[in-house]
């Protein structure tokens, strides 16, 4: 009896663990043609299908490898030809062993996605100096780490200008997901580019709490969402992971007037446009997508530097989404604006805080 | 101080308190009967997953809800045999099935919709918002009848204080241990079917984000009663409620900062353990495996 009780246990942290992400490179790693270019990737704890932020890092990753969107549609650029792995942790305190898992099997670029594993990633870097990092949203010193970073508050202050336009209520609002410097950026910027257009309008800012599972609470969020639509507010722009989508509930659940949706969301990160169509104003798209496929491409022609890679407005690093879905929600005079305000950050007309140099 | 309390703080309170009562009531069937359910967690996770993604399949929240239970009762029955069958360590097993239920969403979501860890979105109209907050509530009343007011209730109290005794006069402490662990497999369930397919509208992993452990808690708060543990859940709800209220409040100019709002629901619940519930006694062979005496 006391044999197959423990059975039992081992079967089920077996399965457990097999499935948190404790996978390891090794066990595919027999069919690799050891010329290729191999990439290992770390997600953050939200995970490959946030349909946002860590989304967006899949999406370059497997245009790198297949020359495909996820959707199996073409991304636009050439297939580089690597072997792709990823991991995606299950908690923090697996993202370590993953990345000296494939740092041990001698990957050429080891890709870390989110600020959280910043030190974890400079631990591990220091002790492989020959062979490639990137950590997306996080800053290194090593000279074999590449830092992407991107400047967030130039994106959020565009899309702060079109809230602020559409708004009919005089109210927006914000909602972080993890209350740290990095998402005080996207709402430092938004609440400038607001007060630009509207010096008076008011601005409610909520976070979904100050641990990581602030990313994970859609349920949170969307209450959150619901007290700010009570408060007034008519556009909410969410920095929030998979908490932001409770959001998008929050707003479609206000419903329509004449056909148009009396409330809006902005969405993040990934283009959200498309999450509930005729709900989602735009969205502050961050390229990580992009800067992911670069890092990738410099490994593959032997071009790689250490150091900061910035991703601003001029880089076409950060921007706002336009699409089918939300042409008609957002009325022409306000792009042009829009697009005026953007031609004078990226010639420095305008400066916009960055709440993290502060 | 006007604007803070209104129709919208009480449905939030509403709301948010409706997962942990749910769950803290499955609790109570456990803990009665004598088998500590640390797993709770996992068994809302279960139920969270399974809602979600039968739902997206049948387009049909009332399947979704049905099968959440399905699958709360499913995961408990490994709680309950180990337990009660093989006598192994209660809150050991709970833990395994914790972190099981960590793992296994993300890795079946990954078969079935090529998405570790999150499942499809489900259109609003095809939501449950209410219907499960109406179910949490009338079963407190309904957990209330069945604890005190029927046989099965007092067999289930008598063998979580005394299955001994329970034994000689002659009740099955076996199936009734069973039954309180199943029924706790289906509350929680039913939690976690509201937490993806009523407040929000997916399942995205570790959705839960602690709420099994807030129900335990107040599950002792309400020192193993209905009621009184309906009443914790409301409080935490509540605070939860309040926090989302203060956010961005100005007090004399100075915002309150984040982290300290965030504290309070906790703060409030160690003062209240502390000061005012007076002692809280478990249910007397909470945790101990039943050996029949020969």
């Amino acid at each position: 009896m006391k044999l197959s009780l423990a059975l039992l246990l081992v079967c089920a942290l077996a399965i457990a663990l097999a499935s948190t992400g404790c996978r390891t490179p090794t066990s595919y790693a027999t069919a690799d043609d050891p010329h290729k270019i191999h990439v290992g990737i770390v997600f953050d704890i939200g995970g490959k299908d946030d349909r946002s932020f860590n989304a967006a890092a899949w999406t370059g990753v497997k245009c790198a490898e297949t020359g495909l969107l996820p959707n199996g549609q073409s991304c636009g650029k050439p297939k580089l030809d690597i072997v792709l792995r990823d991991v995606e942790p299950g908690n923090p305190t697996s993202i370590e062993p993953a990345m000296r898992a494939f740092a041990e099997r001698h990957y050429d670029l080891i890709i870390g996605v989110g600020f959280a594993q910043a030190p974890i990633m400079e631990s591990v870097a220091r002790d492989y100096p020959n062979i490639n990092f990137a950590i997306v949203d996080g800053v290194s010193q090593l000279p074999n780490v590449a830092s992407l970073v991107f400047r967030e508050h130039e994106g959020s202050y565009l899309v702060g200008m079109i809230a602020a336009k559409t708004s009919k209520s005089g109210t927006i609002g914000f909602i972080g997901g993890m209350d740290i410097p990095l998402i005080h950026r996207f709402e430092k910027g938004y609440e400038e580019g607001a007060r630009a257009v509207n010096p008076n309008i008011r601005i409610i800012q909520n976070y979904v709490g100050v641990t990581d599972s602030a990313w994970n609470n859609p349920g949170k969020g969307k209450e959150l969402a619901l007290s700010q639509i009570g408060k007034g507010a008519d556009v909410i722009f969410t920095a929030a992971g998979n908490s932001g989508l409770g959001a998008f509930d929050a707003v479609e659940q206000a419903g329509t007037q004449n056909g148009r949706a009396t409330h809006f969301v902005i969405g993040v990160d990934s283009n959200q446009n498309g999450v509930k169509p005729g709900f989602v104003l735009t969205s502050m798209v961050k390229r990580v997508d992009n800067a992911v496929y670069d890092i990738v491409q410099q490994v593959v022609n032997h071009q790689f530097k250490g150091g900061f890679h910035v991703f601003g407005l001029s880089e076409e690093g950060v921007g706002y989404a336009m699409d089918d879905n939300n042409r008609s929600l957002i009325s022409p005079d306000v792009i042009l604006e829009t697009e005026a305000a953007k031609q004078k950050i990226i010639n420095g007309q305008i400066k916009v805080t960055d709440a993290m140099a502060q | 101080m006007r604007d803070l309390f209104n129709i919208g703080l009480l449905l939030s309170t509403i709301r948010l308190a409706t997962p942990l009562i749910l769950a803290a009531l499955g609790g109570l069937y456990s803990e009665r009967s004598g088998v500590i359910n640390i797993a709770l967690e996992g068994l809302m996770l279960a139920g969270a997953f399974t809602a979600a993604s039968v739902t997206h399949y049948l387009q049909n929240p009332w399947a979704g809800l049905i099968a959440a239970i399905c699958a709360g009762v499913l995961i408990a029955s490994i709680h309950a045999i180990a337990c009660i069958r093989f006598k192994a360590d209660q809150v050991v097993t709970g833990t395994a099935i914790n972190i099981l239920m960590i793992g296994l969403p993300p890795f079946i979501s990954g078969a079935l919709f090529l998405s570790t860890g999150s499942t499809p979105q489900i259109p609003v109209n095809k939501l449950i918002p209410w219907t499960p907050v109406v179910i949490a509530f009338l079963l407190v009343f309904v957990t209330w009848y069945v604890l005190y007011k029927t046989p099965f209730g007092l067999r289930l109290r008598a063998v979580g204080e005394n299955p001994g005794a329970a034994d000689a006069a002659g009740i099955s402490v076996t199936k009734i241990r069973y039954a309180g662990v199943l029924l706790s497999g289906a509350l929680a369930g039913i939690g976690g079917a509201y937490l993806s397919i009523g407040q929000s509208s997916l399942f995205t992993r570790n959705m839960t984000s602690g709420r099994g452990f807030i129900a335990l808690a107040a599950l002792i708060f309400g020192k193993w009663r209905p009621v009184q543990t309906m009443l914790a859940c409301l409080l935490f709800g509540f605070t939860d409620a309040i926090a989302i209220q203060l956010q961005g409040v100005r007090y004399g100019g100075e915002e309150i900062p984040n982290q300290f709002i965030q504290i309070i629901p906790y703060l409030l619940t160690i003062i209240v353990l502390a000061g005012f519930i007076g002692t809280s006694r478990a249910p007397r062979a909470l945790g101990q495996p039943y050996e029949k005496e020969r």
